[in-house]
C-alpha cells in the first residue's frame, strides 16, 4: 500500500514536463558519454554540477541518475564494434560481443545489449524499488572478509575463461594480479614497483590496460596478416541486423542472471559494476550447454554482462539513498551534489523526502524506456562502422583507444603505457595467451589484497577469519567447486578413453 | 580531456572580451585554471566546483575559473604540475593536508608546498569520534579504558596510515598507553558501512557525514577532535574537555599558486581569498558542512606549513613510518 501511495506520488513528479525533459537530457547525455571510451559518467555529472545550482533538485537528480544509468547503455558500443571497452563495466562485453562482431553479428550483439540493459535496469529499479532499506542492512554484514570471499569467487572464474591451456591462463591472472599490486600500498603508503616514476604512484588504470590488451593488441595482430583484414561482413536488411527470436530465447537466463547478480552486487558498498559483469558472465558460462563455445560470439556472453552493469546501477543507489553510503566515483559525486543543493543524505533521507526519491524511481522506469527507444534504432547505424575498409578502420580504432585514455587522465605517460600494453596483448595473442584472465587478476587484484589485509588485521593474523563467517565460508567454498571443474572434466575424459578401451 | 575543451572554449570567448590586464596590479585576462588532486566527485573537486560557482555568483572575479582535474600520487601529480607551470599567472590550485604530508613521506612526491606559491588558508575542518549507537562506550575514556584492557583487540576504521585519523588514534595511544587496529579503507563509504555493520568498534568522522547517522540513532559522538564545540554538537566534550590533552590536528584546505609569480599576483589571489570567506555564499557553505572558517595570508600560511609539518613528522616517525624529507 505505501509503495502504491509513493508511486503514485513518483509519477506526479517525473511527470511534470520539465523532469521528462531533463530525464530524456540526462540519458540522452549518458548514452554519448557510455559511446565515448574512456569520458566516464563522473566526470560528465561533475562538469554538469554548477549548472544544477539553479535547477529544481527533482529535476536535477533525474537528470544526473539519468546519465548514470544511460552510460551503462551505451558501454557495449565500442566494445562490440572495435574491441575498445567503452567503460570499465564493458571489457567483458568484448570477450563474446567483438567475436560476434568479426561473424558479421554485431547488429545481434548491439541489439541484445540494449535488451539486456533494458530488462535488467527495469530489474535494478524494481529491485530499489521495492527491497531497498532491508537489503541495505543486509549489505552492511559484509565486510572485508566477506569482499575477499567474493573476489576469490570472482578470480575462480579465471578456470572458465580459460582457452586450451589452463596454466597459461593462470600465468595470466598473475600477471594481471602483479599489474594490481603496483603503485602505493594502502596500509604502509610504500611505494611498490613506482620505478621512481610519479605517475606510478596511483597505480595503473584499469582502463588503459584493458583497451590496450584488447583494442590495441588485436589491431596490431591484424596489421600482420593483412589478407585476414578483409571488409567484415554486415549483412543486409533492418531484419539481419537485429537479434533474432531464436537470441532471445538463448538469452532467457541471461536475462534474470544479469539482473540479479548485479543488482546484489551493486548492493555492496565495496562491490562494483566490473566485479558484477564478470561474475554474471562466469556464471552464465558455467551453467551454460554450450560452455566450450563462449569466446567465439555467444550471444548470451554479451546479454549477461551487458545487464548485470546496468542492474548494478539500480542496486548502487540502495546505499546511497538508505544510509548515505557512496560505493563508487559515480555515486559518491552523486552524495556531494545532493549536499550542495542542501539535502542531508543518510538513513532519513527518504522518509523526509519521499517525493525527490519516489519521483527518481519513476523517472528511472521512464528513463529506461527512452533509453531502448533511443538506442536501438542506432544498432543498424553502428553496424555500418564495420563497412569501414581495414586502412581507415584500424587508424580509427587506434585514435579512439588514445583519445579515449587521454581522456580519463589527460596524462601523456598514460598514452605510453597504452602502447606497451598493445605490445602485450599483441604478444599474448601469437604466444596464445588468454587476454581475459589478465583482466580479471588486475580488476580484483587490489581489492583482494586490501579485503585479505583488512580481515588479517581485524583477526590478528588468525586465517580462519575466512571461513569463520557464514556468508564468506559458503562463498569460498563455491570458489573451491568451480576450481574443480576442469579437474572433473579431465576426469571424465580420462573415463570415456577407459571405457572405449 | 572533456575539462580541457571546455576551458579553451570559454578561454577563447573570454579573450575576445575588451579588458586589459596591464596597469600597476595583476588582474587575470582569461579563463583561471584551477588545479586539484582528487578525480570528479573527490572533496576537493566538489569544493573547487563550489568555489568557481560562487565567484561568478558573488562576482568575486573578472573572468572564468575552471577546474581541471590532475589525479594521482596522493596529490603528487598535482603539485608537480603546479610546479610545471613556473610564472604561470592564470593556473592556481587547491591544497589539502594530504599535500603536506605526501612529501613526507613519499621519495616520488618532491614538490612540497614551500616548492610553490602558498597563498591562502581557507577552511579547517574538524572531526569528531564516533561509535555505534549500541557500542557499550558513553565517553571516549570508557572506549579508552576497554582498549587497555584488551590491546590490539578494539578496532578503527580509516583511511590511510598518513590520514589525520591514525595520527589522532596515534596521538591518543601515546597520550594513554592504550593500543588498539587501526584498519584502512580507501573509501569513505566503506569505513562508515565498517562502524555502522560493527565491523570495527570507532572511527573519526566528519561532522557533516556523521550528522544523520546520529539522528537516525545509529551512531553515537564521543568527543570532538576540535579546539572549541561545533555549534551542530553543543553538549559533545572536546578531546581537551573529555581529559585528554593531545594536539588538535587541523585538516586544513587552501590555494596555491605556481612558483615565480610576480608578489602582485600574490597579493591579488590572497585579496581574492579574504573577500571570498566574507561573501555570504561562503558562509553557507562552511554552515552546511560544518567546516571551521579558517582564513590565513600567505605569511601566516607559510608558517603554519613549517609548525605542521614538523610536528607531523615527529607523529609519523611514532608511528613507525618512515619520512623521507
Amino acid at each position: 500500500m505505501e509503495i502504491l501511495q509513493g508511486l503514485w506520488h513518483g509519477l506526479l513528479v517525473a511527470f511534470v514536463p520539465a523532469n521528462l525533459l531533463w530525464c530524456f537530457v540526462g540519458v540522452f547525455l549518458g548514452t554519448v558519454v557510455g559511446i565515448l571510451p574512456g569520458l566516464g559518467p563522473p566526470a560528465t555529472i561533475a562538469m554538469l554540477l554548477p549548472l544544477t545550482f539553479s535547477m529544481n533538485p527533482a529535476g536535477a537528480i533525474i537528470m544526473l541518475a539519468g546519465i548514470y544509468y544511460g552510460a551503462k547503455y551505451g558501454g557495449s558500443t565500442t566494445s562490440i564494434l572495435m574491441n575498445v571497452p567503452g567503460e570499465s563495466a564493458s571489457v567483458v562485453t568484448c570477450i563474446d560481443g567483438y567475436q560476434m562482431a568479426l561473424k558479421g553479428r554485431a547488429g545481434a550483439a548491439l541489439g541484445i545489449a540494449a535488451i539486456a540493459s533494458f530488462v535488467a535496469g527495469t530489474v535494478g529499479v524494481l529491485g530499489l524499488m521495492l527491497v531497498a532499506p532491508p537489503l541495505a542492512r543486509f549489505a552492511l554484514s559484509f565486510s572485508s572478509p566477506e569482499y575477499f570471499a567474493l573476489m576469490t569467487l570472482g578470480l575462480a572464474l579465471v578456470v572458465l575463461l580459460a582457452g586450451r591451456s589452463i596454466v597459461k591462463a593462470l600465468l595470466a591472472a598473475l600477471l594481471g594480479l602483479w599489474i594490481a599490486s603496483v603503485g602505493t600500498d594502502p596500509f604502509s603508503t610504500t611505494s611498490r614497483f613506482t620505478f621512481g616514476r610519479l605517475e606510478l604512484l596511483s597505480g595503473i588504470d584499469f582502463i588503459v590496460v584493458a583497451i590496450g590488451v584488447f583494442a590495441l593488441g588485436e589491431v596490431l595482430a591484424n596489421m600482420e596478416s593483412p589478407e585476414a583484414a578483409q571488409l567484415l561482413r554486415v549483412p543486409k536488411g533492418l531484419r539481419n541486423l537485429m537479434p533474432t527470436w531464436q537470441d532471445l530465447k538463448d538469452c532467457r537466463f541471461a536475462f534474470v542472471n544479469g539482473s540479479v547478480i548485479g543488482f546484489l552486487v551493486g548492493t555492496l558498498p565495496g562491490g562494483g559494476s566490473t566485479i558484477a559483469s564478470f561474475l554474471s558472465y562466469g556464471l552464465e558460462k558455467a551453467v551454460s550447454r554450450r560452455r566450450e563455445q563462449f569466446g567465439t560470439g555467444v550471444i548470451e556472453g554479451v546479454a549477461a554482462p551487458e545487464g548485470a552493469n546496468n542492474s548494478e546501477t539500480g542496486g548502487a543507489l540502495v546505499p546511497l539513498l538508505t544510509l548515505g553510503i557512496p560505493g563508487s566515483g559515480t555515486t559518491a559525486i552523486l552524495l556531494a551534489a545532493l549536499v550542495l543543493w542542501g539535502f542531508k543524505p543518510g538513513p532519513l533521507f527518504i522518509p523526509e523526502h519521499p517525493d525527490l526519491f519516489w519521483g527518481l524511481v519513476v523517472s528511472m522506469y521512464v528513463g529506461n524506456v527512452m533509453l531502448l527507444v533511443l538506442n536501438l534504432p542506432l544498432v543498424p547505424l553502428f553496424a555500418q562502422v564495420l563497412r569501414t575498409p581495414a586502412y581507415a578502420l584500424y587508424p580509427l580504432i587506434l585514435g579512439v583507444s588514445m583519445v579515449g585514455v587521454y581522456s580519463v587522465s589527460g596524462s601523456a605517460f598514460d598514452l605510453m603505457l597504452l602502447l606497451v600494453f598493445g605490445l602485450v596483448g599483441y604478444l599474448m595473442r601469437k604466444l596464445d595467451y588468454p587476454a581475459a584472465p589478465l583482466i580479471l587478476g588486475l580488476a580484483l587484484g587490489a581489492g583482494m589484497e586490501r579485503a585479505l589485509r583488512q580481515s588479517l588485521m581485524m583477526s590478528q593474523g588468525d586465517l580462519s577469519i575466512l571461513v569463520s563467517r557464514p556468508i564468506s565460508a559458503v562463498m569460498l567454498a563455491l570458489a573451491a567447486l568451480i576450481l574443480m571443474i576442469p579437474l572433473f572434466s579431465k576426469f571424465n575424459a580420462w573415463r570415456l578413453r577407459a571405457l572405449e578401451q | 580531456m572533456n575539462i580541457r575543451f571546455v576551458a579553451i572554449a570559454f578561454a577563447t570567448i573570454v579573450c575576445t572580451a575588451p579588458g586589459s590586464a596591464v596597469a600597476q596590479g595583476f588582474k587575470p585576462s582569461r579563463t583561471v585554471e584551477l588545479v586539484v588532486h582528487t578525480g570528479p566527485g573527490g572533496g576537493s573537486d566538489v569544493l573547487a566546483r563550489a568555489l568557481a560557482v560562487m565567484a561568478e555568483r558573488e562576482k568575486l572575479l573578472p573572468v572564468r575559473m575552471l577546474v581541471l582535474n590532475k589525479p594521482g600520487g596522493n596529490s603528487a601529480v598535482a603539485a608537480a604540475y603546479l610546479a610545471e607551470k613556473k610564472g604561470d599567472q592564470h593556473t592556481i590550485g587547491l591544497f589539502t593536508g594530504v599535500w603536506l604530508q605526501t612529501p613526507l613521506v613519499s621519495t616520488e612526491a618532491k614538490v612540497t608546498l614551500k616548492d610553490l606559491t602558498p597563498i591562502a588558508r581557507l577552511v579547517l575542518e574538524p572531526a569528531v569520534i564516533a561509535v555505534k549507537a549500541s557500542a557499550p562506550y558513553k565517553t571516549l575514556g570508557d572506549f579508552i579504558d576497554a582498549a587497555k584492557k584488551n590491546p590490539g583487540h578494539l578496532k578503527q576504521s580509516g583511511g590511510s596510515n598518513t590520514s589525520r585519523d591514525n595520527v589522532v588514534r596515534q596521538l591518543l595511544q601515546k597520550a594513554t598507553g592504550a593500543r588498539w587496529v587501526f584498519i584502512s579503507f580507501p573509501g569513505g563509504g566503506e569505513r562508515i558501512a565498517a562502524l555502522i555493520g560493527g565491523h570495527v568498534d570507532i572511527m573519526v568522522i566528519e561532522p557533516e557525514e556523521a550528522g544523520e547517522h546520529i539522528r537516525a540513532g545509529n551512531m553515537r559522538v564521543l568527543a570532538q577532535v576540535s579546539e572549541h564545540r561545533l555549534s551542530a554538537f553543543p553538549e559533545v566534550p572536546t578531546l581537551k574537555e573529555a581529559g585528554f590533552d593531545v594536539p588538535v590536528v587541523p585538516q586544513v584546505r587552501g590555494m596555491v599558486a605556481p612558483p615565480g609569480i610576480p608578489k602582485a599576483n600574490v597579493e591579488y589571489w590572497e585579496d581574492f581569498c579574504r573577500r571570498l570567506t566574507r561573501t555570504q555564499s561562503w558562509r553557507k557553505y562552511i554552515e552546511d558542512n560544518q567546516f571551521e572558517d579558517g582564513y590565513q595570508n600567505a605569511a601566516e600560511l607559510t608558517k603554519f606549513y613549517d609548525e605542521f609539518t614538523g610536528r607531523m613528522r615527529a607523529i609519523l616517525s611514532d608511528a613507525g613510518v618512515k619520512t623521507v624529507r
